[in-house]
């Protein structure tokens, strides 16, 4: 615990959502440099998560899963749907839950923040599926290269030129940054070729997400950002 | 029942996981939501209830979550929780905001008599017997709070109030406020042990 911090006492109030916007957002500022305060916001919010069950259970009452369910068959949903033409669907891999202290990252999400890329932003046709593409020019940083990403439907695809290797025992990762929120791991881990070249679809929906990041992490991937981007798309 | 286009091979959605689940809806399945509605409307149910105190409200609340879910179900991130996470922070949210909208809640010890029909238990799963055994250590660790502990951390939680809201309210210096939420959830943590590996 925070004892010897002067903001510790911020951090339960900030993991209940009991700091006013502009102290939250202090708050946030000072985790960046604060371990002690990281440490115990994760430490809170292991408990504030389970609060919503301290309720007493009631049954849901009748009628409401009707009206649930005929209002949802006339919503659409905000990002395109893929897939939906096939009539059934074989169990997928699960992905285990990654649990990680999401303001730990807060530094490398203020990192990629600074880094402006280009948004190229031309529709270049439509695929099969009558879903239109557009290509995001990413910014390289630190290393020699280019990279783009083709969002098609809501998918994105990662294509760099000229990039190093990402040397012995190292992988690239690809990143996903929602909002504020620190950049979450995708399953995208890949390599270039000996030219440099890598085309690269990225796992995971791009709907709500800001940008695009990619580190060179250890061989097998990292559950959080162990080194700087290298590369940053604006995709918002 | 649903059959899969390749390879050939019926499924039940109602054996899937909830993360299975999820990418299903992420497809514009229906049938795949209708499993997550049943799995976690109860859930959601309660916890609108408990924050507004007002039965209809927090029918409101829930399909206004739900509909909300299926709408943004592709920024579901299994990487950032459990479906059941997911679904109740939307919850809470919309309850925060719905009642700060109406001015209907004013105090935060609800009577929780009001709604007739508590959850029947009859053939529970084993997640859900597992989520029901965390649920039960929280409420314990909850209930075991001094009283003025527990008061600041439901006003603050299912209140939606902020800290200087509640030292106004209790007229009380905020630093004192700050102080028993911090001394209330180090007790719940110690309580429930290592709570990140709860099945909420």
């Amino acid at each position: 615990m925070a004892g010897g911090c002067a903001r510790s006492g911020d951090a339960a109030a900030y993991a209940l959502g009991a700091l006013e916007p502009g102290e939250a957002q202090d708050f946030r500022a000072h985790m960046e440099t604060c371990a002690p305060c990281r440490e115990d916001v994760a430490a809170f919010e292991g408990v504030t998560r389970g609060l919503p069950s301290a309720s007493v259970q009631y049954a849901t009452p009748k009628g409401l899963r009707r009206r649930v369910m005929r209002e949802v068959r006339n919503t659409p949903q905000s990002a395109p749907a893929h897939g939906t033409a096939s009539p059934g669907v074989a169990p997928r891999r699960v992905r285990r839950p990654i649990l990680f202290p999401r303001r730990a990252l807060a530094g490398l999400a203020a990192a990629a923040t600074v880094a402006v890329a280009v948004l190229v932003g031309v529709a270049i046709g439509s695929s099969g599926s009558g879903v239109g593409s557009r290509v995001i020019q990413a910014q390289v940083m630190g290393v020699s290269g280019s990279a783009q990403v083709r969002i098609t439907g809501g998918r994105a695809e990662l294509m760099m030129r000229d990039m190093p290797p990402p040397g012995p025992g190292r992988i690239y990762e690809v990143w996903l940054e929602r909002g504020q929120s620190a950049p979450a791991p995708t399953n995208t881990l890949f390599s270039v070729s000996s030219a440099g070249a890598g085309d690269v679809g990225v796992a995971g929906s791009l709907s709500g997400v800001s940008k695009l990041l990619v580190t060179s992490e250890p061989a097998g991937g990292s559950r959080v950002p162990t080194r700087p981007p290298l590369i940053v798309a604006p995709l918002a | 029942m649903i059959r899969s286009g390749w390879p050939k091979r019926i499924v039940d959605v109602r054996t899937l996981a909830d993360e299975e689940l999820m990418e299903l809806v992420q497809d514009g399945q229906v049938r795949a939501f209708e499993v997550i509605f049943d799995r976690h409307a109860s859930a959601a149910f309660s916890l609108a209830y408990r924050m507004c105190g007002r039965p209809a409200m927090a029918e409101d609340i829930v399909q206004e979550s739900f509909v909300s879910l299926w709408r943004s179900s592709a920024a579901y991130d299994s990487g950032r929780g459990s479906v059941r996470t997911w679904v109740l922070s939307v919850v809470r949210n919309r309850a925060i905001d719905a009642f700060r909208r109406e001015a209907a809640k004013a105090t935060s010890d609800l009577d929780e008599q009001r709604v007739a029909e508590r959850l029947p238990a009859p053939e529970l799963t084993d997640r859900e017997v597992e989520r029901r055994d965390d649920a039960r250590q929280v409420r314990d660790a909850l209930k075991g709070l001094p009283a003025d502990q527990r008061q600041v951390i439901e006003l603050a939680f299912f209140g939606g109030f902020s800290h200087s809201q509640i030292a106004e309210m209790l007229k009380l210096p905020a630093g004192t406020v700050k102080g028993r939420m911090r001394l209330g959830l180090s007790k719940m943590r110690f309580a429930l042990g290592d709570a990140t590996r709860m099945a909420l």
